[in-house]
């Protein structure tokens, strides 16, 4: 059955794609003989058949999720999203500790391991990366503070 | 074969520079390290690893050894988690469950953790060897191949993957389509004509490679992780005082050599890595011990070598058709391939006449490689199985903080952020629905090239589709890819008759 379902959403995504490359996607002009529309068009069709396959012959193995299951996914996602939203703003330091915080102790930490955590991997993690390795990570508010304050 | 030692040379050369022989070690040791994770394979390695190397600003030799390293090592690192805990990190270290964490249970976790290590760093060796033979002769070959010649190439590959990967050949087809068709969002490079982007300015250039990768694999890994975090703790087996004695390695050694020649062929061909190859590899091993084979399953040293000798010998395979034709041999090799042209390397037969540092310096770290995962496994494996006991909770987050670093110091898009979440979700329905990853993350890297060859091949003959037949390599590619379509079926049939003719006098 949730073969079915992904088939019959798939080929709803196919079709979508199919359309656009069918009606829309046009170059104003060319020189060669392929347009950029058609290798779209080939894609849509092969989709659109894979997904009738699926649709006739499903698998059968079924979608097993638990509802709970589920729901800490739904956290995570939403935890994930917390933190890619706070990520420039508040900086990798602050954002990281905050994420790692809260995702450990949802996990099972106990507060004070929680706090631990978050605080090391953000420090740590920040002088690792961005002062030793030198990667672009944002800074934020803490360093923009120290600065201000040198 | 001068060209090989000449060619050999002065990738030793390039091999040997302190400081990347300093990345080989660095990039083994951390694959191992990560490969040892419980439940992270060398892909998800690879991919969570990929943009921190790639924003170290490395030249490219470098930041391909060291990558090559990192997937080196996490094959070898796979092993620990599979023995130990018997939770193997991908696909293809299913097979080494098998046998090895029965020896574990006995108390010979030292033991088969010692002769896996010798086992990988022989088919791994044999592997580099056969590739720097056949290396550049099939980039001699390739050099000839026309634009409709690739058409054939990219058919195969892609029927190869669907026949021989994964349960559902039309899921895995289907998911080397929505790689296909996600490579074609962005601006259309020959006219500038946008597709697929609905005025969205961030995806204009197409999604970043970066971001699929790490989204597929690093984020859609988290989320497997939580949710498997119901299931209860782990427990990892303790390695104990054994270890591989010179009796043993005189039982294997016969079973070694054959799988890491199963192995490195299996790789080559695109599309199918490490799980094939253990698979095959386990199969012919136990079919060739005959009545012995018996004890296949609860512990033998011969199911354990094998499918880490075919295992590591077809992470050097796959290696092959990436470096001469630019046509990824496994998943992984797909990222690397990614990665190769970040750097504006495009892989393929001139790179080996016009980027002879890269070609050659990456084949020469690679006997270096494997010589430094040896030496760093021996002695170090209770280490890397203290890794283990890492609890969940403290890795899960790590792992998406690894992920956003990467993204963010290569993109420094916000935007790219969500991406990576919404593309993990994405990779995580894709498993939980019976699909597997490499074939998408091989369309992706794959679909730009397939189109380009399509349509200059069509611009050769202006617009007849008849060219993708006329040169005689492509029509000898496309009987090979129906003969890969057509056999596998056919074999499991004769088979099934074959031991239903079997068991009927015995009932």
């Amino acid at each position: 059955m949730a073969d079915r379902i992904f088939g019959c959403i798939a080929l709803v995504i196919a079709i979508g794609y199919g359309y656009i490359a069918f009606t829309i996607i046009e170059a104003p002009f060319q020189y060669d003989p392929l347009g950029p529309e058609t290798w779209p068009q080939i894609l849509s069709v092969a989709a659109a058949l894979c997904c009738l396959y699926i649709i006739i012959r499903p698998d059968g193995d079924g979608f097993k999720v638990l509802s709970k299951t589920l729901v800490r996914i739904g956290v995570l996602i939403v935890l994930l999203s917390a933190y890619a939203y706070l990520y420039e703003p508040l900086g990798f330091i602050l954002s990281t500790a905050l994420f790692c915080l809260v995702l450990s102790r949802i996990l099972g930490a106990s507060i004070l391991q929680a706090v631990l955590f978050g605080a090391a991997s953000g420090g740590i993690g920040y002088l690792l990366c961005a002062v030793l390795l030198d990667l672009n990570l944002p800074q934020g508010v803490i360093i923009k503070l120290l600065r201000g304050l040198s | 074969m001068n060209e090989v030692l000449s060619g050999l040379y002065q990738g030793f050369g390039v091999a040997l520079d302190p400081m990347n022989l300093i990345y080989v070690i660095f990039g083994c040791f951390s694959g191992t390290l990560i490969g040892a994770l419980p439940g992270i394979g060398p892909i998800n390695g690879v991919a969570i690893l990929l943009p921190i190397a790639y924003s170290l600003g490395l030249p490219p030799e470098s930041a391909l050894i060291l990558l090559a390293g990192i997937y080196y090592g996490a094959e070898y690192g796979g092993r620990v988690s599979s023995i130990l805990l018997n939770v193997p990190g991908d696909a293809g270290a299913v097979f080494t469950t098998l046998d090895g964490n029965p020896m574990a249970k006995k108390g010979e976790a030292g033991r088969a953790l010692s002769l896996s290590a010798i086992a990988s760093f022989v088919g791994g060796t044999i592997a580099v060897i056969l590739m720097s033979l056949f290396g550049p002769l099939l980039a001699s070959v390739a050099i000839h191949f026309n634009p409709s010649d690739y058409v054939a190439l990219m058919v195969f590959a892609f029927t190869c993957l669907a026949s021989l990967v994964g349960k559902n050949p039309v899921k895995t087809l289907l998911g080397a389509i929505i790689g296909l068709m996600i490579a074609s969002i962005g601006i259309d490079a020959n006219t500038g004509v946008a597709r697929f982007t609905f005025g969205i300015p961030d995806i204009l250039a197409g999604i970043d490679f970066l971001v699929i990768v790490i989204g597929l694999f690093g984020m859609g890994e988290l989320i497997t992780l939580v949710e498997h975090q119901i299931t209860g703790r782990l427990k990892a087996l303790p390695v104990g005082k054994s270890f591989v004695s010179m009796k043993d390695l005189a039982v294997v050694k016969w079973t070694i050599l054959r799988c890491s020649m199963i192995g490195f062929f299996i790789g080559v061909l695109p599309g199918t890595g490490a799980s094939v190859a253990s698979a095959v590899a386990y199969g012919t091993e136990k079919r060739i011990a005959g009545k012995s084979g018996a004890t296949f399953g609860t512990g033998d040293i011969r199911g354990l070598a094998a499918p880490e000798a075919a295992n590591n010998s077809s992470a050097g395979g796959a290696m092959v058709p990436m470096l001469t034709l630019g046509i990824p041999g496994s998943g992984t090799t797909a990222i690397l391939l990614g990665a190769l042209l970040l750097f504006n390397v495009t892989p393929g037969p001139l790179m080996f006449q016009q980027r002879p540092e890269i070609a050659w310096g990456l084949i020469a770290s690679m006997y270096i490689g494997n010589l430094a995962l040896l030496v760093i496994n021996l002695p170090l494996v209770g280490f890397f199985a203290r890794l283990l006991t890492i609890p969940q909770k403290y890795l899960t987050p790590l792992i998406a903080v690894l992920a956003f670093m990467g993204v963010y110091s290569v993109v420094s898009n916000p935007f790219d952020l969500y991406m990576v979440i919404g593309l993990g979700f994405f990779g995580w329905l894709l498993r939980k629905m019976g699909f597997s990853l490499a074939p998408v993350i091989l369309g992706v890297v794959l679909g730009g090239l397939f189109e380009d060859n399509l349509r200059r091949a069509l611009s050769i003959s202006g617009g007849d589709w008849m060219v993708l037949l006329e040169s005689g390599r492509s029509i000898v590619i496309y009987i090979l890819t129906v003969l890969i379509l057509v056999l596998p079926p056919l074999y499991s049939r004769i088979k099934s008759r074959k031991a239903a003719k079997d068991t009927v006098p015995a009932e």
